[in-house]
This record gives C-alpha cells, structure tokens and sequence, in this order.
C-alpha cells in the first residue's frame, strides 16, 4: 500500500513539472514517514517554483531532515541547477550534460542489441563485510540509459548502491568521434545509483536512470549476452532505493539508557555475574568504581521495531571519554525484547577525577546516526575510603616509633615523679 | 515427435554455426613495451601480446618509466576503429581498477603510454602485480574483446616511494582502548619492616636499662 502511494506521487509530480520546468524530465519525490503533511506544503511550493528550484531550497529541505529521490534521465540534458546541487554533496555528474552510461560486454540484447545501452546488472552485494546490506537479492537489475555518477573520496556520508560493471563507461553521445578518448568514468567507479546520508540522517539518493522506474522494465524479460533469459528484479529494487530513502528502512531508534554502579563477581559466567549495587543513572561514581552501562536498540524495519542485530564484523562501542577516550568498548547483547536488544558492557572508571560522559556513536553507511551521551562526575577517594593505617605494613616501624615515644615520655614522668634524690645518712641536708 | 525433435535439432545445429561465425573485436601485432630515460632493470623489455593468451611472466615497471601498449584492433580480419579500447589495471586484493583509454588511429592501430605518474596512489601501493586487461567493444552485434593480457608489477625502492595516499574518513568500528590503571602503591616486604618495628620496640627497654646501669 506503501509503495503504490509513493508511485502515484513519482506519476503526479512528473505531470507538474513536465508542465512547470520546460523539458526536463526531473522527478522530486519527497515523503516522510510521520509528516505527510508537512510536506505536502513543499509540493505546493514546488509546483510554484518552476523553473526557479535551487540547489539551495532543496539544500535546506535536508537541513530540515526531509528526504529526497532524486532520478536523472540519459536521454535528455541535465539542469545546471541539478548538477551545481550535487556537486554540493560531492557528487559529480559528467560535464557533457547528455551523456550515457554503455557496456558493451553486460547488456540486454533483447532491447539494446545495437546500442548497449540497457546495463544488465547484478543485484548488489555489501560495500565492506561490516556494511548492512538493503539492496541485495539474486535478480538481474535492467538499467536503460543511465547517467554516470562519480562519487568524491572525502566524504563518508556516500555510499555507492549500484555501481557499473568493469567493463562499463561513459560517453556523449552526442560526440561525434568513432571512439572514446577520455571518458567522464570507467567501470567500477561509476556510481548509477548513489546515497548521501547527512549528519541529520536524513538521506539523498540520486538514481541514474528513470527509466528503470518505468512499468515497463519492472517486469521485463531480458537476455544476457550468454544466452540467459531472466525476468528483471527492477521492482525490488525499486522498492528497496525508495524504503531506504524514506525512512522505511535501515533506522535506529535508541530505546533506554541507563548506567549503575555494579559489583562483579567472577564465578557467576555471562551477564549474571554483574549486580547492581543502588540506584540507576546517578549523576556521580568513584575513581575505579565497577559500573555497568545498558543501551536498548531497535530498528524500524517498514512498521515495526525490532530487534537490532549487529554484524560479526562490526560493533557497537561505548566511549567514558573526559576530553579523549579513556576507554573505548565493544557493547555485548544481553537481552532480546520482542521490539529491542539490549546491550551492555561493564567496566572500572579511569584512576582519574573529573567530569566523564558515556559516549555512543554509531554511524554506519546506510544506518541512520545513533549518538548518545550521558555526563557524570567521577570524584576521588573520599577519606574514608583509603585503607587503615595499621593494614599498610610498610607504616609498622612509624606507628611503633609513635607508641614507643609515647611509653617512653610516659614512664620518664613517672620515674621522675616517684623518685627521689639520694640523702647521706645522719646529715639531715642534701648532700651537694 | 521424432520428425520435431530431429527438425529442433537442425535448427540448434543451423544456430550454433551462425553464432560462430559471428563478428568479434580482436587485435593483432599486439606488443607491450617498458620506456624509461635510464637503463633500468626492466627498462627495454619488450613482450609480444596475443589474443586470449595472457603473457606467462609478469612486466616490471620501474620509478620513472612508462608502459606503453600497441595494438592493431580489428573486426573479423579487418582493421578498423571500434568505440571503445581500453586498457584496465585492477589490483587483485581490493578489487579497485581504472582503465586508459587507447588512442586509435584510422588505420586500427592503438597506442596508450602510461607513465608511473597516471597510476592512481592506491594502486601503486599495491604489493601484488596489477593484473592488466584489454577491453575492445563496439555498438552493433559484434562480440566485444575482453582478456587478461599481462601482469604489472610495481617496482618498490627508494626512489618510487611515493608516501601511501592518506586514508579518507569512513565510519566504522574503531580500535578498543582499555585504560591502563596506575600501579597501587606497595610496600616492602614484611620481614624488612618487622626487622625495623623490632629495633624501633626494643629502644625502649634498652633505654631503661642503660639509665637505670648508670644510677646504680
């Protein structure tokens, strides 16, 4: 029901702006998953804005944690105002304004047998083996007339969805050289389908072929150059881009935060051997006190919360960081709810007073940003709390020499007050 | 049935033959050659390439040379400009790979030099050989060329050292960091201070019986 929403929306603003902003075959889907309304303002604005939409407005509308599908077309230019937009985020599209991504070795030759334009693409895999997969599965993915995205290095808020094969690049066709002497991009590094995930979470996911949208090509039966004939998997993947870029997949929502002082006690394996000692959350522990720190997790798969599962590859970790980590540790899970997981750690706070936090940040490609923190006070040893001097055996000789002192001026009193001085006998006066 | 089956099969038979005598990119005088403005170690090599075979022993490139491949690209025998002719180098650890394209004249012939200095910084840090493929592809039905050729190895010394690229920000797990405690403070062993602690008790008495020597 979700997605026949979303595909009404693509059909009726393609209607607006074809009207609105001359020839250009630019697709704006905006949609949240709480505030429908809010949003619905933008479409009004949009339909007002025309020829007029700027990299800026659309800038401030992910500022504002709105989401945006963005598709370009191989077939007709792109806007200046489009690639200027990109280029913000570090995306470069290729500086001819038609340009067309061909692959002469993984194309449909049903349709494409001529013009290799229709890339037959596999579903993708994971990035890095400690990256959630959204994307994958085993279909073919039918990618009619693509425009090629290279994504820039330094920022790690893009990801790569679907990239081109290794033998795939880009060229103009409006050139007309009989062959290619410096294409925009090769092979692995065109990006056909790229995401950004902004600081905020909120996502920009830029598709390089609308087409691949078309009803057409969600069903369409293609054959690769070995022969095989296979339906496409254009719709799941469809459904997988625009779940993501909507919120309706890959979100974390944090559930309850909570840290005490604890008392391990080795014997006991697994988490019963921390006990709580107190009450939860206080605003202050001691230098190298036990505390055990406890964070609940979801994720909102579609329209429920879950349980977050963690790969093997990766962690999540906790941070009790003053002004630099003094300790950096892997979170465990301890407890499934039917909606969450748990997960805890324990520790022993740093041999240093001062103002610490418990520090959780989580930021993975394609997961939206956990971070948590929670401030206390670590003071040191309060007086009482050091050992009895008589139990540090190094201070015998000083609490003997004390005592003895003391014996010794005692009984010096009391021999001088007892005493008496020696008297000669008969004299009757003090002999001198 | 049997005259549909045997009629099938003629047909498999007739398809098989059209499909071997298909069009296919290829290319000819194939040779790959190392030019450097010293005498290096492998400076003058020259290897001959042929189709589908790549070279058995790997090419070496050292700090200021160039690689340069010549090819004469044809179409079923004869020579001719296809739309795409590349060259592409992947690293085989990471997957990561660019390709150069070929400059091709009119006549077929394709020439493409690259220097120490074109190789991107993550791949020149590679140990491993990068591995270097021809790729021919044109628009139409013809079935496009594309086969390891040879084997790249980076030569590593002194003066090719070119300092790894530095690694882009990427969110991921960080290094675990458990906090070293200072050592609790100790004391000296128990039979050095009992050793004291009886000198120090027994000053007493032999304090009292000195005095108490000397008044009588």
């Amino acid at each position: 029901m979700r997605w026949l929403f979303s595909c009404l929306l693509l059909g009726a603003l393609g209607l607006v702006q074809a009207l609105s902003s001359s020839g250009s075959r630019l697709l704006v889907v905006i949609e949240e998953i709480t505030d429908k309304e809010k949003y619905s303002r933008f479409w009004v604005d949009l339909e007002g804005l025309g020829p007029a939409l700027s990299p800026n407005r659309l800038l401030e509308f992910v500022n504002r944690n709105g989401n945006i599908l963005l598709t370009l077309s191989g077939d007709s230019p792109t806007p200046t105002a489009i690639s200027s937009l990109l280029l913000e985020l570090d995306i470069h599209l290729p500086p001819d304004r038609t340009s067309l991504v061909v692959d002469h070795l993984n194309y449909d030759t049903l349709s494409a047998s001529e013009k290799h334009d229709v890339l037959l693409l596999p579903q993708p895999s994971a990035l890095r083996p400690d990256v959630r997969n959204f994307f994958g599965g085993d279909g073919l993915i039918a990618f009619p007339r693509g425009v090629a995205q290279e994504l820039g290095n330094d920022s790690p808020h893009l990801a790569p969805i679907l990239r081109a094969g290794g033998t795939a690049y880009s060229y103009n066709p409006k050139d007309e050289t009989e062959n290619v002497e410096d294409p925009f991009a090769v092979g692995e590094q065109i990006s056909l389908v790229s995401s950004m995930q902004a600081r905020n979470s909120a996502r920009f996911t830029v598709l390089g072929s609308v087409e691949a949208l078309e009803d057409t090509w969600f069903d369409a039966k293609v054959k690769a150059l070995d022969g095989k004939q296979s339906k496409t998997a254009n719709q799941e993947f469809a459904r997988q881009v625009s779940a993501w870029t909507f919120m309706e997949a890959g979100v974390l929502r944090v559930g309850k935060v909570e840290h005490h002082l604890s008392s391990t006690n080795e014997k006991v394996p697994g988490n019963d051997s921390v006990f709580q000692l107190g009450y939860l959350n206080p605003k202050i522990y001691r230098v190298k006190n036990d505390v055990t720190f406890n964070l609940e997790l979801s994720e909102y798969a579609y329209d429920r919360l879950s349980p977050l599962t963690i790969l093997p590859a990766d962690s999540l970790q906790l941070e009790f960081s003053m002004l630099s980590p003094f300790h950096r540790l892997n979170l465990q899970p301890i407890l499934h709810t039917p909606n969450s997981t748990v997960f805890s750690t324990t520790f022993k706070t740093p041999d240093q007073h001062g103002i610490f936090a418990f520090k959780v940040n989580y930021k993975r490609p394609f997961l939206t940003n956990v971070e948590v923190k929670r401030e206390v006070t670590v003071r040191h040893f309060a007086h009482d709390e050091y050992p009895r001097s008589w139990e540090i055996s190094g201070g015998w000789p000083w609490i003997a020499g004390i005592w003895v002192t003391i014996a010794g001026w005692l009984s010096f009193v009391w021999i001088f007050l007892y005493s008496e001085p020696a008297y000669e006998k008969g004299k009757g006066k003090k002999s001198q | 049935m049997r005259l549909r089956s045997y009629l099938s099969s003629v047909i498999l038979g007739l398809c098989t033959i059209s499909s071997a005598t298909a069009a296919s990119w290829g290319f000819d005088d194939g040779s790959v050659s190392i030019h450097g403005k010293k005498a290096g170690v492998g400076a003058g090599a020259k290897e001959k390439l042929v189709e589908k075979k790549p070279l058995v022993k790997p090419i070496t490139l050292g700090a200021s040379e160039t690689v340069k491949v010549l090819v004469t690209i044809k179409e079923d025998k004869k020579a001719k400009r296809p739309h795409q002719a590349f060259l592409r180098l992947e690293e085989k650890q990471s997957h990561l790979e660019t390709s150069y394209a070929f400059a091709v004249k009119e006549s077929g012939k394709g020439k493409v030099e690259i220097a120490r200095k074109d190789i991107p910084a993550q791949l020149l840090a590679s140990k491993d050989p990068l591995s270097a493929s021809i790729i021919i592809g044109s628009f139409g039905t013809t079935k496009a060329y594309y086969s390891h050729a040879f084997d790249l190895v980076l030569e590593q010394n002194a003066e090719s050292a070119v300092p790894p690229p530095e690694k882009p920000l990427r969110y991921g797990k960080l290094p675990e960091i458990h906090h070293k405690f200072r050592a609790d403070p100790t004391s000296p062993p128990k039979i050095i201070t009992l050793v004291f602690t009886a000198a120090v008790l027994f000053a007493l008495p032999i304090l009292v019986a000195t005095v108490s020597l000397e008044w009588k």
